[in-house]
């Protein structure tokens, strides 16, 4: 007789029991960012030279590269071979530039400078490490054979691509 | 020295400007207009330098494909994120490789050098 009641109570206890389960989801898109940390400023060390080298009197772009997951995209950074702002000019101006690896997250980036490829004035570099990378941008402009550029506002533009592979 | 090197990296996270867009590996999927296909993007503007982004389709030899969306120079303010969706053509599907967004930068009277940012994503029927 007093058995009836306790299985009753017995089937009852575990759906009272029953909780509603909280789900936590995340995901980890990957994605990259481009951060221009420092836009660059020429310096103009002789009359027919304008340089962001720092022992020129300039400072460097720097550009950071931020990828959540490794070896999803290529860094291409093409440094300027015209002026985007400038006086009238009359002669051929001469560009050089190169594109170096400044700062790391991580040790192992410290291989894209020995890995990169470089095409006329651009250099593309394998993301494969998830993390920032910052890069260091020289950009040297020389006029005509000696001659001293004329004053005004100058302008470059180097332009930083993050290319998913 | 730790806190002088905290201080310091607060202050140069605050001139940090920069330029993001999800996702990766976009879907080419059918639109509500018969005949094209679409992907949802979404961009995000930290760089108070720039206003206006230009949106373009190109193939995997980097050839333009003609897309619509709903401005190919879009406004996306500092700080702001904006969604947006690119159609393109269904016998195009197969071609459109990337979808990439480039900074466009403002003329103003600084003498330095300026980067203009890039971002592509690949679709999802040209990923690896």
């Amino acid at each position: 007789m007093v058995k009836y009641p306790l299985i009753l109570t017995a089937l009852c206890i575990p759906l009272a029991a029953t909780a509603e389960e909280a789900l936590i989801e995340g995901n980890v898109q990957s994605k990259c960012i481009i951060n221009t940390d420092i836009n660059g400023v020429y310096g103009n060390p002789a009359p027919d030279k304008l340089s962001t080298k720092s022992v020129d009197g300039g400072v460097e772009p720097t550009i950071r590269f931020d990828v959540a997951i490794a070896d999803y995209y290529l860094a291409r950074i093409t440094t300027p071979s015209s002026f985007s702002t400038s006086p009238s000019l009359s002669d051929v101006v001469n560009w050089t530039g190169t594109t170096t690896v400044g700062e790391v997250s991580d040790a192992g980036m410290s291989a894209y400078d020995a890995a990169k490829v470089t095409y006329d004035t651009t250099s593309e570099f394998d993301l494969t490490i998830a993390g920032s990378t910052w890069f260091k941008v020289d950009s040297v402009a020389t006029y005509g054979f000696g001659r001293a550029f004329p004053g005004g506002t100058y302008r470059a533009i180097v332009q930083a691509e993050c290319i998913a592979q | 020295m730790i806190k002088v090197f905290f201080i310091a990296a607060l202050f140069l996270a605050g001139k940090v400007s920069a330029h993001e867009m999800t996702p990766t590996y976009p879907p080419l999927v059918p639109s509500y207009v018969d005949g094209l296909v679409s992907a949802k993007m979404t961009m995000f503007n930290s760089r108070n330098d720039v206003d206006y982004f230009e949106v373009g389709v190109f193939d995997a030899d980097w050839k333009p494909v003609p897309f619509a969306a709903t401005a190919k120079i879009m406004r996306v303010p500092y700080g702001t994120t904006k969604t947006f969706e690119v159609f393109v053509r269904d016998e195009d599907k197969n071609r459109a490789t990337f979808i990439c967004s480039l900074s466009k930068l403002r003329t103003d009277s600084s003498a330095r050098t300026i980067v203009s940012s890039k971002i592509c994503s690949r679709t999802e029927a040209a990923s690896p």
